[in-house]
């Protein structure tokens, strides 16, 4: 089996899917790529690029197995958990196993598409960013509206409310002492924590005031995966990295 | 043994997803009907087990479970019955791929020309006051824009072609797909056929100029080989009205 994993900035679903992998213990090749000039969307060896190419979550890292193309940075986590065999990553009660994919669900749902959004206007779209091989045509759309610095008011004032009650809502989840979002230590916290620094970033409000909050961000930041993860950076503050990420859910 | 409560709608799309999964898993189950046109969802009884007005939910115990493709997660994990899940990693990557494929990309848009063709004009008798206070109760920020929309028939032109171009493009992914494997993202019958199955069993007969066995023959045997299994006739005949009705009439085909 031939796997290499394509990673951006460790932010966002790069950060959470670098450190899903160094918690699993796998032995898979990784190389860095910009994910802000579209580099993603012209990998050497992909032979299978339908989940490359309509990738609801967007810009993200691709892991390329035997030549086809394995995005969606939750399902990547899960599958590193399971290719190594269970590496705790995932609640073995089926219960508490749903729980944390609903988690997971909110955090792709609501939180992803909310900071991806502000955080892409909040950075020059690189003008180098070849728009050409982007198959799908809502993602590519997405990039030109940040290439022409097309924001919709609308949907940033729905991104910055999104983000505060995530903020919350996390906040609430660890009121009762926990340690770690689920209980044990679980995908939903490496998910929740790679989008929620960079949220943090851009709306610093939202997380004031905020202890247990605070005190779950620094320990899931000293884990060993994390930190590693966070070493791959080539930019002074990865956290400002931004590319196209999920579209603004249109439907509920 | 928990009982389990299953709170549906009729087997079409979401409401459906979680009764294949329990009859192929041979678990019984106590069955709740929540009328999605008179907004029974919608209602204080039902907010109380799924506050956000989605169906379907689901009781197993004292647990409550809400989420079409997460219940059928649980259900595959916590009963006996053919495993609905393939063992390997990368196969389960893809049915997961699939599923959310369907729930957040594709689903929506056949939710939508639905709702602007069906579900909205079978409101219509309704006031004008009638509606705006069943609008109210709505607890989703983006569903009270849906079932505005829908219920004043306010989709504009531009929302609807972007949901058929997402449809045609759909199709011709999953025909793709079925053209690489015997069943969605693997060799063996799973919630991502479960799943895809109940949002293009209508194909047939809703869009034939995207589905037929000379356009898309992948799609047509498989369609065939998951409306013949047992599970899904059986699902299928709790069913009641339009829905049923298609079902039923596609099914005289493949007979
Ligand atoms: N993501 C949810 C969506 C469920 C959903 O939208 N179900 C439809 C019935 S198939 C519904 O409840 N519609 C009524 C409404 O939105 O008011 C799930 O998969 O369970």
């Amino acid at each position: 089996m031939s796997a290499v994993l394509y990673h951006g900035e460790p932010n966002g679903p790069s950060l959470s899917v670098l450190a899903a992998l160094e918690e699993s213990g796998l032995d898979i090749e990784t190389r860095h790529i910009d994910l802000r000039k579209g580099e993603r969307h012209a990998l050497p060896g992909v032979t299978d690029a339908v989940a490359l190419d309509m990738a609801v979550e967007g810009e993200g890292p691709v892991l390329v197995v035997d030549g086809e193309a394995m995005s969606e940075a939750v399902f990547l986590a899960q599958y590193f958990d399971e290719q190594a065999g269970g590496a705790g990553l995932q609640p073995e009660d089926p219960y508490a196993h749903w729980q944390m994919l609903m988690w997971c669900r909110q955090a792709t749902e609501r939180l992803s598409p909310a900071v991806a959004y502000l955080g892409i206007f909040a950075s020059d779209a690189p003008s180098e960013a070849r728009l050409s091989p982007i198959a799908s045509e809502d993602l590519r759309a997405r990039w030109q509206d940040w290439r022409d610095g097309a924001i919709d008011e609308g949907k940033a004032a729905d991104s910055r409310a999104k983000i505060a009650q995530f903020a919350e809502r996390t906040e609430n989840q660890l009121a009762d002492g926990r340690d770690w979002l689920m209980g044990e230590f679980s995908i939903a916290d490496l998910e929740t924590y790679a989008w929620l620094i960079g949220a943090q970033e851009l709306e610093p409000a939202a997380f004031e005031g905020k202890a247990a909050l605070a005190a779950w961000m620094e320990r899931v930041a000293a884990r060993p995966s994390v930190q590693k993860a966070l070493a791959r950076a080539q930019t002074d503050n990865p956290r400002r990295s931004f590319a196209p990420g999920p579209e603004i859910n249109r439907w509920g | 043994m928990a009982e389990v409560k299953l709170y549906h709608w009729e087997p079409n799309a979401n409401s459906g997803k979680p009764m294949l999964a329990l009859v192929e898993k041979g678990v019984p189950f106590a069955s709740h009907y929540i009328n999605m046109l008179e907004f029974d969802q919608h209602q204080p009884e039902y907010l109380a087990v799924n506050p956000q007005g989605t169906i379907p939910a689901m009781f197993h115990g004292t647990r409550i479970l809400t989420e079409s493709t997460a219940i059928m997660e649980y259900v595959d994990e916590a009963f006996d019955g053919p495993a609905l899940m393939p063992s390997d990693a990368r196969d389960r990557w893809r049915i997961r791929w699939w599923m959310k494929f369907m729930d957040q990309w594709l689903g929506p848009s056949f939710s939508m020309i639905g709702w602007c063709t069906f579900v909205g004009p079978s409101l219509a008798h309704k006031s004008p006051e009638e509606r705006e206070a069943m609008i109210a109760r709505i607890p989703l920020p983006e569903r009270r824009v849906a079932w505005r929309k829908a219920m004043f028939a306010e989709f504009g032109e531009e929302e609807l072609a972007e949901s058929k171009r997402r449809i045609a493009l759909g199709v011709r992914m999953i025909e793709e797909e079925l053209g690489k494997r015997a069943y969605i993202g693997s060799n063996q019958y799973s919630l991502a056929d479960i799943n895809i199955f109940n949002s293009t069993y209508m194909l047939p007969v809703g869009n034939p100029e995207l589905t037929s066995p000379e356009l898309t023959p992948n799609l047509w045997r498989w369609l065939k080989t998951v409306y013949r299994r047992p599970a899904v006739q059986r699902t299928w005949a709790m069913g009641s009205g339009r829905f049923t009705d298609r079902f039923n009439a596609i099914m005289g085909e493949f007979a």
